[in-house]
């Protein structure tokens, strides 16, 4: 098998890694201390909001990378583009878990406090909760076959015959289930109970937690690249 | 059975294959004995955990498509490792266009399902006193929520066929794709249980329902060939 040459870690890559830490910093410190305004219900659990939303940022555009990775390994068969397409979907998976954890607390301390409620079936959450076990499924199926050429190719054909089909879930799911979140069933928007000083710290958070999510999504390929160097003969 | 390489048009192709599996089929009657022994066996559990109380109208539709998705899971799953365990896939590889193969298996497997829903609809109207009040309703549904169940099991069942552990896989790959699926199908079937229901009620079901499994049989056509070829 051909060497896979390994990405560059020059100076440009701790350079732009310092300033995503600088970044996600002050943006972490101004989640906690910046004050916000008291609303009904949530009170200080709206900052959540700062994590929580990114998370499914961050997530969709994982998986946005991880189904053009796949197609292209399908186009071209190299080795690399599978690996992409294997870590970001890992990258998106751990990224999909946080926002549902995030997102089930949230709802613990507000709506359901006091109840023995824990999963509301909205139809956000439903379509995380699916994205994963389509997630645990790929990486399942990827364990299942021996071959590096068969699995990639095989595996990248699972992963966008899943991706056809979770689209369909944002016409099915809202008219079957009731949301929490803003902007869905006469819920107020998002822009009408956000406070500015909120938005302030939202935008940057969002493109943090995005930023976090590349750093970490090109160590894994490194990582994937440099192992199986070793490994292979 | 005579194929001939170029000469054979695409629609013979798929109806050889297709004819190859009935055939096949009607020899060991395996998937169809598979299939009315899960459908009978399964019903007989829900009788049992039912009772004998009255059951919602819900809990009868989503029943109803737990078991024929599980029955197809159960017996379509060996669609393509049969191929693989007979040795018969280079012959068909270099026969048949690879996207006559899926289609050919892909009618195959929507005529067991069918089978199935003929099946399962008998048991639960005589077992579980289920009354089916809209039959346009129903038999529509039927046939398009089995197609796309069928599209989706059909590429499934080859993705499997190339992995180490066949069979055993297939539920857990097959369950997330189905959801939207289930979701509609379960939804408008509640509509066909329910007396004086009526299109309108069915329409964004039946809507998704098409093109769900327009989709799915979309893709797996366009993908079948990087599953099936080495």
């Amino acid at each position: 098998m051909d060497k896979l040459t390994p990405p560059v870690s020059g100076s440009r890559y701790s350079v732009i890694r310092a300033i995503i830490i600088t970044w996600m910093t002050l943006v972490i410190l101004g989640a906690f201390l910046l004050d916000i305004p008291r609303m009904n219900i949530l009170e200080h659990t709206a900052r959540n909001l700062y994590f929580h939303v990114p998370m499914w940022f961050t997530m969709m555009s994982m998986v946005l990378v991880s189904g053009i990775y796949s197609a292209r390994h399908l186009a071209s068969g190299s080795r690399i583009t599978d690996i992409r397409a294997r870590e970001s979907a890992r990258v998106a998976a751990v990224f999909g878990v946080m926002g549902l954890i995030t997102g089930i607390l949230w709802a613990k301390f507000t709506w359901y406090s006091g109840t023995s409620v824990w999963w509301n079936s909205d139809p956000r959450q439903s379509m995380a909760a699916i994205q994963l076990l389509i997630y645990g499924a790929y990486f399942f199926l990827r364990t299942t076959i021996d071959d590096n050429e068969k699995r990639g190719r095989i595996a990248a054909v699972y992963n966008l015959i899943a991706a056809a089909t979770v689209p369909f879930l944002l016409y099915v799911l809202p008219r079957q289930m009731e949301s929490l979140h803003p902007g869905a069933d006469g819920n107020p928007a998002f822009s009408e109970i956000t406070a500015p000083i909120m938005r302030a710290v939202f935008y940057p958070a969002v493109i943090g937690f995005i930023a976090i999510a590349w750093l970490l999504y090109r160590q894994r390929v490194r990582v994937a690249i440099l192992k199986e160097n070793l490994t292979s003969d | 059975m005579r194929l001939h390489s170029g000469r054979t048009s695409w629609l013979r192709a798929t109806v050889s294959v297709f004819l190859k599996d009935t055939r096949i089929e009607w020899r060991s009657r395996f998937g169809i004995n598979l299939l009315v022994l899960f459908v009978l066996s399964s019903v007989f559990i829900l009788v049992f955990a039912l009772g004998q109380d009255t059951v919602e109208r819900n809990v009868i539709a989503a029943l109803y498509w737990i078991v024929i998705i599980f029955a197809a899971t159960s017996s379509l799953g060996r669609s393509f490792i049969s191929e693989e365990e007979g040795g018969t896939v280079l012959l068909l590889q270099t026969h048949v266009p690879g996207s006559a193969v899926f289609a050919g298996k892909l009618l195959f497997n929507l005529v067991l399902i069918l089978i199935a829903n003929v099946l399962a609809s008998l048991a639960f109207t005589v077992f579980i006193n289920a009354t089916i009040a809209n039959w346009p309703i129903f038999v529509v549904i039927v046939v398009l929520g089995s197609s796309g169940l069928a599209g989706a099991t059909t590429i499934l069942a080859a993705i499997i066929a190339r992995t180490g552990n066949g069979g055993s896989l297939l539920p857990v790959l097959l369950l997330p794709i189905l959801m939207p699926l289930l979701l509609s199908v379960v939804h408008a079937m509640i509509a066909a249980l329910e007396p004086g229901s009526s299109w309108n009620d069915v329409g964004n079901d039946i809507a998704t329902l098409v093109a769900y499994a327009g989709t799915v049989v979309t893709a797996s056509v366009l993908l079948f060939d990087f599953v099936w070829k080495d």
